[in-house]
């Protein structure tokens, strides 16, 4: 059976039979006849209009200082006041009371327009009025920065029962085939790189030494063959990528060979020459952590009948083939409010709806015009990933550029941006894990912007476990120091910038439960934000000044 | 086979002496160029055009978005009009009667240009999807009661910052992408026919914000960008810009053609509209605004428009400003921000009825506004 229809002047809830209500229908609507007691299986005893009320509603109406002892009937008029079935005497208005407006959506509950309340009075004092109460219910979460895609597809799939649909993973299959040749020359175009190297590295040595090389091999100047070196049949194969790369039409060619060419793409990957390339990963730009997930499956991904499966999807480069703007609606359950409240819920009912908008970094610029468009958001959520604070890429002009550093510059940019002007941020730091492994060996000042990173370490802790519990930090490793170190810098510059706070949350982007988390922190930002002005700014309560619990 | 390494410092080389040889033919230019179409026309004796404040009167409100107007478009003979806004509709109004025909919800709300076909019967947008959408007004909608989208053109790797019909032709459309690159499809079969710029040489080195095609040459088109130059194309040889413009020190947010289809006009974030010769390339005139009394920053230029005769530069300002300029004399003879029912935000988009007789500018301010031009056959 259908819901019924819009929101307009309140009195009458209409209601799903069996539900619990879902919007408020005019008061002159000449529809059917009355309501029926048991319409939204509400087992109160109470009655509004005829109707046994959830135990959800008989919160809302004990927090308008509706007295409902004694299993009172109601009558609830256009205009929010009420009275006692059979008597005279307006007792008040239901929806004169702020916190009302504010909780009845949490508790998946109508409330009337703002164009409704016919006393004439501005509806509410709340200075930012609530999103849900006007005709769109849709607060907007804006993900930008690095890792967003992955964050996206995790909402995508915690929130939606049908994550993507058929021309989604179509489009997906599409990036995963045409990536495989991207990594693939990446990694050829290394090969030849280090292969050159050595060779130099060796002509060098031949020269000024060509006597006592002290290796027992004659000719060994002569020698063109190194470990990185493949055979003339392979090399033609290489030669033709890096051609194509280089010309721009990779992908052009690919994925539409991909099938051909795959078992050649194998032979490749195995060879040792490129295993010997890939052990230097860290020397090549623009190759993901997922490069060889990937490589090692490229015949059976290059197959026609090749399907998707879940992680494929998460560790794909990207969400559209054409790597723009990417949004998935997400609606929240109930939020436990220690508000007990039995009935079942239908989504359709929940009035709070976010939109998670993921946009691409590539094109991003200071003054980015099109950031404009999202002066509706609420939020702004900047993902870094603390283990770029060692890892490089080149950009259009060749020149290397930490990658830390491109996140440092973007947030600014951004941040600064007079779209964002009066913007709450979360940022949102990810890749812990992949910093814990390399914080050992590559210190957190690789990165010029930590150049003051000094950890109170006792020896015990240098390897990145702690054993000890001595020092302010309580047994802190030394990665989830830096990690912190990482935030804090982040925190003091935006306030630098902003003079305002900045949340920060820590993520695991891989681990569902984590993104959620996440997710749920920002809506409470979200939530905070809106009621300020009722409960007034007691930051103390709300904004913790620590990042909230590492989760990986 | 050379290097990788040996190519790239080839091609740093090559850029390194096409930027002198830039540099050169940019003083070339300014030595040859001795007088300015203002100058010269001062000099002719020529006078402004005066404006009674009834010849440009806001006949109509259009009303009916809820979020900023981002773009409009007329159709070349109905006097309709397509506007798309912020809250993710584009919606057809009959400026005659200030009726909509059409309200149509948008797959992404996120829009940024809109246009409609030769012949009136289809509309295309384009924005934050990175693809170009293509409704036919005759269908009918579906059980939401949203009309079915019959194309969408996808291809581009960033947001479609503007699209135009190819004039008389139904079926091919030219788009201007934040890829950098211009796109001419072939709206039935939904392909690319070609690609101006991208990884061909001479295009565009940033973001594509405009185009303009050339009403009496169809087949040559002008693109403004975020790389403050102006290129022109000819639709048969896509892998050369025909010439590049250059001139303004700002992102070009918008180009037109001259009515007589040898020059063009453009406006841009250094708060200038320029004049350019399309087939010499130079830059004719250059029409500043005062600067304001606070000193406060130079609004930008969102959009141009030329009147029939090209006398008038129409040019919408991101203050809500819309000068009328005398294009020959370059004064700024009516500013339609300061008449009374005007726009009260920015100026996004403006463009002329086909016939010339009425001017419709769209805002922030989320409406669109009418104005009848009375004498706009001399105009």
């Amino acid at each position: 059976m259908s819901s019924t229809t819009l929101v307009l002047n309140s009195s009458s809830i209409t209601l799903q039979e069996g539900h619990k209500p879902h919007c408020i229908i005019s008061a002159n609507l000449n529809v059917g006849g009355a309501l029926v007691q048991k319409a939204s299986n509400g087992s109160t005893g109470i009655l509004v209009n005829g109707r046994e009320i959830t135990k959800s509603e008989l919160q809302i109406l004990k927090l308008a200082g509706v007295q409902c002892a004694g299993k009172p009937h109601f009558w609830l008029n256009a205009d929010g006041s009420y009275q006692e079935e059979g008597q005279k005497t307006v007792k008040g208005k239901i929806w004169d009371k702020p916190i009302v407006k504010l909780l009845s959506p949490v508790l998946s509950l109508p409330t009337p327009n703002k164009m409704t309340n016919q006393c004439g009075e501005e509806a509410i004092n709340v200075v930012n009025r609530p999103e849900y109460l006007e005709q769109r219910t849709t607060q907007k979460l804006l993900l930008v920065g690095s890792g967003t895609s992955t964050i996206l597809k995790q909402a995508k799939f915690s929130y939606k029962s049908k994550p993507f649909s058929m021309d989604e993973c179509e489009d997906l299959k599409l990036i995963i085939q045409s990536n495989i040749y991207r990594y693939i020359g990446i990694l050829l175009e290394g090969r030849e790189r280090f292969e050159e190297e050595v060779l130099a590295d060796r002509r060098k040595l031949c020269q000024h030494d060509p006597s006592s090389s002290g290796r027992p091999e004659s000719g060994f100047c002569d020698e063109e063959v190194t470990e990185y070196s493949i055979v003339p049949r392979l090399k033609a194969f290489s030669d033709w990528i890096l051609k194509a790369m280089a010309l721009g039409n990779l992908e052009d060619i690919f994925p539409a060979a991909s099938r051909e060419y795959a078992p050649l793409v194998e032979e490749l990957w195995k060879d040792p020459a490129i295993q010997a390339t890939y052990r230097r990963r860290n020397e090549l730009p623009f190759l993901p952590s997922a490069a060889s997930y990937f490589l090692d499956r490229v015949v059976d991904i290059s197959r026609t009948e090749y399907e998707l499966c879940d992680i494929d999807i998460l560790y794909a480069d990207g969400i559209t083939s054409s790597d723009g703007l990417a949004s998935t609606d997400i609606s929240f359950p109930q939020l436990a409010l220690d508000l007990r409240v039995a009935d079942e819920l239908d989504p359709q009912d929940t009035l709070l709806r976010y939109q998670l908008i993921r946009i691409n970094n590539k094109g991003l610029r200071e003054n980015s015009k099109w950031l404009q468009m999202f002066d509706d958001v609420s939020l702004v959520i900047f993902c870094v990933a603390v283990s770029d604070y060692d890892e490089y890429y080149e950009d259009a002009n060749g020149t290397v550029v930490n990658k830390m550093i491109e996140s440092k510059q973007l947030f600014e940019s951004i941040a600064l941006h007079p779209t964002f002007e009066q913007m709450n941020f979360l940022l949102l730091l990810t890749k812990f894990d992949l910093l814990e492994q390399k914080i050992g060996k590559s210190p957190l000042t690789a990165c010029d912007w930590f150049a003051e990173f000094t950890p109170l370490v006792s020896r015990n802790l240098i390897d990145g476990t702690s054993r000890s519990k001595r020092g302010s930090h309580n047994g802190a490793s030394l990665a989830q120091m830096a990690a912190h170190y990482i935030g804090v810098k982040f925190k003091r510059l935006f306030h630098s910038l902003t003079e305002r706070k900045l949340y920060v949350s820590y993520v695991n982007a891989l681990d569902q439960q984590s993104v959620c988390s996440a997710i749920r922190y920002g809506r409470e930002i979200v939530k905070w934000e809106e009621e300020k002005p009722v409960f007034g700014s007691s930051e103390t309560v709300y904004s913790g000044d620590e990042p909230s619990s590492y989760s990986h | 086979m050379a290097s990788v390494a040996e190519l790239k410092e080839k091609h740093a080389a090559a850029t390194a002496s096409v930027n002198s040889l830039r540099e050169r033919l940019r003083q070339r230019r300014q030595t040859l160029l001795d007088t300015d179409v203002e100058k010269y026309s001062k000099a002719q004796g020529r006078t402004a055009v005066s404006f009674n404040p009834t010849d440009l009167v806001c006949c109509r409100t259009l009303q009916g978005h809820s979020g900023k107007v981002y773009s409009l478009d007329w159709t070349p003979e109905k006097n309709w009009i397509v506007s798309a806004s912020q809250d993710g509709r584009l919606i057809v109004w009959n400026a005659l009667t200030s009726q909509k025909t059409h309200a149509i919800k948008l797959h992404c709300p996120w829009v940024m240009t809109c246009a409609f076909a030769p012949n009136g019967q289809s509309v295309a947008c384009g924005g934050l999807d990175s693809a170009c959408s293509i409704f036919n007004l005759s269908s009918q909608a579906d059980r939401d009661g949203n009309m079915p989208v019959s194309r969408v053109l996808t291809g581009h790797k960033g947001y479609v910052s503007s699209c135009q019909y190819v004039p008389d032709q139904e079926t091919r459309l030219i788009t201007g992408s934040g890829d950098q690159t211009c796109v001419l499809w072939d709206v039935t079969t939904g392909q690319r026919i070609s690609i101006f710029g991208g990884e061909f040489p001479s295009g565009h080195t940033a973001d594509v914000l405009s185009l303009s095609i050339n009403s009496l040459n169809t087949n040559m088109f002008i693109s403004g960008s975020c790389d403050t130059t102006v290129r022109l194309w000819d639709l048969r040889i896509a892998s050369r810009a025909v010439r590049t413009y250059h001139g303004h020190e700002g992102d070009i947010n918008s180009v037109k053609f001259f009515p007589d289809g040898q020059r063009f006009g453009t406006g841009s974030d250094d708060g200038t509209c320029r004049l350019f010769d399309m087939r010499t390339g130079h830059q004719l005139q250059v029409y500043n605004r005062e600067p304001d009394r606070n000193d406060n920053e130079l609004p930008i230029v969102t959009s141009v428009a030329f009147s029939i005769s090209g006398r008038l530069l129409f040019a919408g300002y991101s203050n809500g400003d819309c000068y009328v300029w005398d294009t020959l004399l370059a004064e700024m003879v009516l500013n339609l921000g300061t008449l009374q029912n005007s726009h009260e935000g920015r100026i996004s988009c403006l463009g002329l009825s086909s016939d010339g007789s009425a001017l419709c500018t769209g805002s922030w301010d989320k409406n669109l506004k009418l104005r009848g031009m009375a004498w706009h056959e001399l105009l």
